[in-house]
């Protein structure tokens, strides 16, 4: 590409770090998204309602109008959710288009593989944070973005790793969302066959072109425990020898090769010889197809779908997940062969899934975005938000090691500092970048009761509603109190 | 009266660790005094055999360092010499990011794969709110991947905000009657804050006399003594001293950081007293200096250069490993030190003495270990 080209990437890139100077009308790179303006309903019922519990779990949180939207869909609650749940399934018909004038202008989304690589890493890594913040807060496609970031946990891939600096934009963009809501072994053959994961996973450096080259096992082992089988999952160590021989040869042209990041299979440095994995035997000569000969393997495996439905109860149920619904998701998982979307809709008509309120903790992620979006933040998504999440361990794409951020409260206990600390800069408007009109949450609630049911998904207990009228002389604190408490933690 | 902290236990371990930035030169701090090599390479900046404060029968420690003798001689203090990493970029920030992130292709940091999967009292899966602490303004490498780091200025930094009394009181109301483990992550925030309140508040006066200086080494060494005295959790530090790339005039650039760092580790371990048992402090840098010394009385990017360990039961009073010596035959690249003793073997005994042993392969990955012998 010519310098002229190099030049407007990194100078909007720097573009995009220094704007907050600029008046909004005036910022070259980016806009933020106005609130939602209008009278809301707010949830009315002490416990937490059908409506509120499938926002809970199914979005990053509700947005002022979504639960008004959804309880208009029809006469009772269990139709309306049958409904939206519909309307997010086919989330390619749920218009966008607000969103995309938000992010458009981050070029990371839409640069070809070898252009990423004229980004300097630490712009291209705020850019992409502040996509995946952008889209989690914004979108109208809330359950294909949750799965999104579900996946990007599932083959979670360290943007700071190697070529991963540049490739991980493209494993998102190219590998993670056009499969999100697709069948599983697509997303898994697009994952086995990523730059970014070839790299991430040293699957780029298993090569065997003499006799006793040792085929580089990272990827395979990973392959098995984490991404299929699960680590109960039922294979050996031998397994995963010969899964690593079978993928011997694929790899990834580094940042200082031609056609970088390229993936290329190179017949001389593949192990071309029989293997037996988990019993089945892949004659030799099948070169590149043995890949996916693993892959037919291992992607419809019962315990592959026993391991993700796990996952899946885990994420959206409870941090133990109640067998029953691992069951009959695993057991849907099988007869779809891995349909993503079948998956999701069996787990949400399950009873278990239905009756799980509140038995599950936000993380850091999806405290700050749940904060935003029911406070009508507007955001640019820029370092000032961003660090929150890095102190608190919970940015995006840095995660340092392959299982991916965890997905159940023990680990995140130690976060509450700073979700304090988020929850009273953010309510006082102290975020630069980021910033609330309390006033006009407050009106479209009609009361502040409401506006309290809105943040909880219920009305407040008796102690909530103390607390709160304990310091209503100060509105932004009594705000800060209610995205502090226990409460807003739960969803 | 301080109560323990429920996930963090009052018996915790730290470890601080400090980064000289810019490659400091091993040979300054601990020039190898009967080595005539050293002498012939350095005609002008050597330091002589008389005015350095000898350690053994081949090293002495530069004058200026003369505050660390004592900790060396009580046993608490250990050199590692021709020490560093793989890395052979001679680039400060390959060199850095290396260190720091565990080797060449690692994730994250290796302070922070350590947090991540170091044991805890009462199998209690993460830190409390102050565990890892980085001391500065930016998010060093190091500490990628950890949960939960405050880069802290000041103590201020961990307040909730102005006048948040009143909030504090509120959450203090709420989360008390929660029925699962919100209640007690939201008491362990609420005494640290608690803690951090009284720190603020009240003058601290280090003990035994203890002598930090103004600079920010010293303040920051002092801020984590007032930490580790108060209990709050605190499981790993990181410090930087920046500033000791001495291509020109070197003895001008890396005396006055070898008075602050010298100033700021006696300081620090006369005011930790007994609690420098649990208390283990590293000081690595990316490379070391070239042997020979340049034109302008500096010297230029090299490869190995020397570390230290200090207290939390070490066995120290001794350096390290076998000097390589600097006969021209022994340097690497263009005349450098060699590494004889990568860095990582320095900090894998001091992890596994924190529990961290069976995690190790994952803490420094594609990395073959040779750990010294740190306690016995």
């Amino acid at each position: 590409m010519t310098l002229t080209r190099k030049h407007f990437v990194l100078s909007s890139a720097a573009a995009l770090t220094g704007c907050e100077k600029l008046p909004p009308a005036l910022r070259p790179s980016f806009r933020t998204l106005e609130a939602d303006t209008g009278s809301f309903s707010a949830p009315a019922s002490d416990e937490v309602d059908l409506i509120s519990h499938v926002l809970a779990r199914v979005t990053f949180g509700s947005r002022a109008n979504d639960y008004g939207r959804i309880a208009a869909l029809a006469p009772n609650q269990q139709e309306a959710i049958h409904l939206w749940l519909d309307q997010q399934l086919a989330y390619e018909s749920i218009d966008d288009s607000k969103l995309d004038r938000a992010i458009r202008r981050l070029e990371c989304l839409h640069e070809p593989l070898g252009e990423l690589f004229e980004f300097k890493p630490k712009h291209l890594l705020q850019q992409m944070t502040r996509a995946a913040i952008l889209r989690a807060t914004w979108s109208e496609r809330q359950l294909y973005e949750v799965m999104a970031r579900f996946w990007s946990d599932h083959f979670n891939i360290d943007s700071s790793k190697g070529d991963c600096k540049w490739l991980k934009a493209a494993d998102e963009r190219d590998v993670i969302r056009p499969n999100a809501l697709g069948n599983f072994p697509a997303l898994l053959r697009a994952s086995a066959l990523s730059p970014a994961m070839l790299w991430y996973l040293d699957g780029r450096a298993n090569r065997k072109q003499q006799g006793n080259d040792k085929p580089n096992e990272n990827y395979a082992r990973e392959l098995l425990e984490l991404h299929t089988l699960g680590i109960d999952g039922g294979y050996t160590q031998h397994d995963i020898m010969e899964v690593a021989r079978c993928l011997s040869g694929w790899t990834v042209r580094s940042v200082k090769q031609l056609r970088k990041g390229a993936v290329d299979f190179q017949a001389d440095q593949h192990d071309d010889g029989e293997k037996l994995v988990l019993g089945h035997r892949i004659p030799a000569g099948q070169r590149e197809q043995d890949l996916d000969h693993v892959l037919a393997i291992v992607s419809l495996h019962p315990s592959t779908a026993n391991h993700l439905a796990t996952k899946l109860c885990r994420h959206f149920i409870a941090d133990v997940p109640p067998q029953a619904a691992v069951d009959a998701v695993a057991q849907c998982f099988l007869t779809t062969k891995g349909d993503i979307k079948a998956v999701l809709r069996t787990l949400f008509a399950h009873p278990e899934f239905l009756n799980a309120r509140r038995t599950k903790q936000k993380r850091p992620f999806e405290f700050v975005v749940s904060a935003l979006r029911a406070t009508q933040a507007e955001t640019d998504a820029g370092p000032a938000l961003t660090d929150y999440l890095l102190r608190m361990g919970h940015a995006p794409y840095q995660y340092p090691t392959p299982e991916g951020y965890a997905d159940r409260s023990g680990p995140w206990l130690g976060t509450l500092l700073w979700r304090w600390k988020f929850a009273v800069a953010l309510s006082r408007n102290a975020i630069k970048g980021t910033t609330i009109n309390l006033e006009t949450c407050r009106k479209s609630f009609g009361r502040d009761d409401n506006l309290i049911a809105h943040l909880l998904g219920r009305r407040p207990d008796a102690a909530e509603r103390h607390a709160f009228a304990r310091l209503n002389s100060s509105a932004p604190d009594g705000l800060a109190l209610v995205l502090a408490s226990p409460g807003f933690q739960r969803c | 009266m301080l109560t323990a902290l429920n996930t963090n236990g009052d018996d915790q371990e730290t470890l601080v660790v400090v980064f000289l930035r810019g490659g400091a030169d091993g040979l300054t701090l601990v020039p190898p005094i009967e080595d005539d090599n050293y002498y012939r390479a350095r005609p002008r900046i050597a330091t002589a055999k008389q005015d350095a404060v000898r350690l053994d029968n081949l090293f002495g420690l530069h004058p200026l360092l003369a505050p660390l003798q004592p900790i060396y001689t009580e046993g608490h203090l250990a050199v590692l010499h021709a020490a560093g990493s793989e890395d052979d970029t001679h680039s400060h920030f390959d060199a850095q990011d290396f260190m720091e992130h565990g080797g060449e292709f690692a994730a994250g940091g290796w302070l922070g794969r350590f947090l991540r999967y170091r044991p805890r009292p009462g199998n209690a899966e993460a830190g409390g709110p102050l565990s890892a602490i980085a001391l500065g303004s930016r998010f060093p490498e190091c500490l990628r991947g950890a949960p939960s780091v405050t880069v802290m200025q000041s103590l201020d930094d961990f307040a909730l905000g102005s006048n948040t009394t009143p909030i504090t009181a509120e959450l203090d109301r709420l989360y008390r009657t929660q029925p699962d483990s919100l209640a007690s992550a939201g008491r362990d925030t609420l005494n640290a804050l608690a803690r951090i309140e009284s720190m603020r508040n009240n003058v601290y006066t280090p003990a035994n006399n203890a002598a930090y200086g103004t600079d920010n080494f010293s303040q920051g060494l002092k801020q984590t003594a007032q930490l580790i005295k108060a209990r709050v959790g605190l499981e790993a530090v990181a410090i930087d001293l920046e500033g000791w790339d001495s291509h020109f005039g070197q003895s001008t650039v890396v005396e006055p950081l070898m008075r602050q760092l010298a100033q700021g580790l006696a300081a620090f371990y006369a005011d930790l007293g007994p609690a420098i048992h649990h208390t283990t402090t590293l000081v690595m840098t990316e490379f070391g200096r070239r042997v020979q010394e340049n034109s302008s009385f500096g010297t230029d990017h090299g490869s190995g250069s020397a570390m230290f360990a200090m207290g939390g039961g070490i066995r120290g009073g001794r350096v390290l490993g076998k000097w390589p010596g600097l006969a021209p035959a022994t340097l690497t690249g263009p005349g450098d030190v060699p590494v004889a003793y990568n860095y990582r073997n320095l900090v894998a005994p001091v992890l596994s003495r924190m529990g961290a042993g069976p995690q190790l392969k994952s803490i420094f990955p594609d990395f073959a270990f040779n750990a010294l012998d740190l306690y016995s």
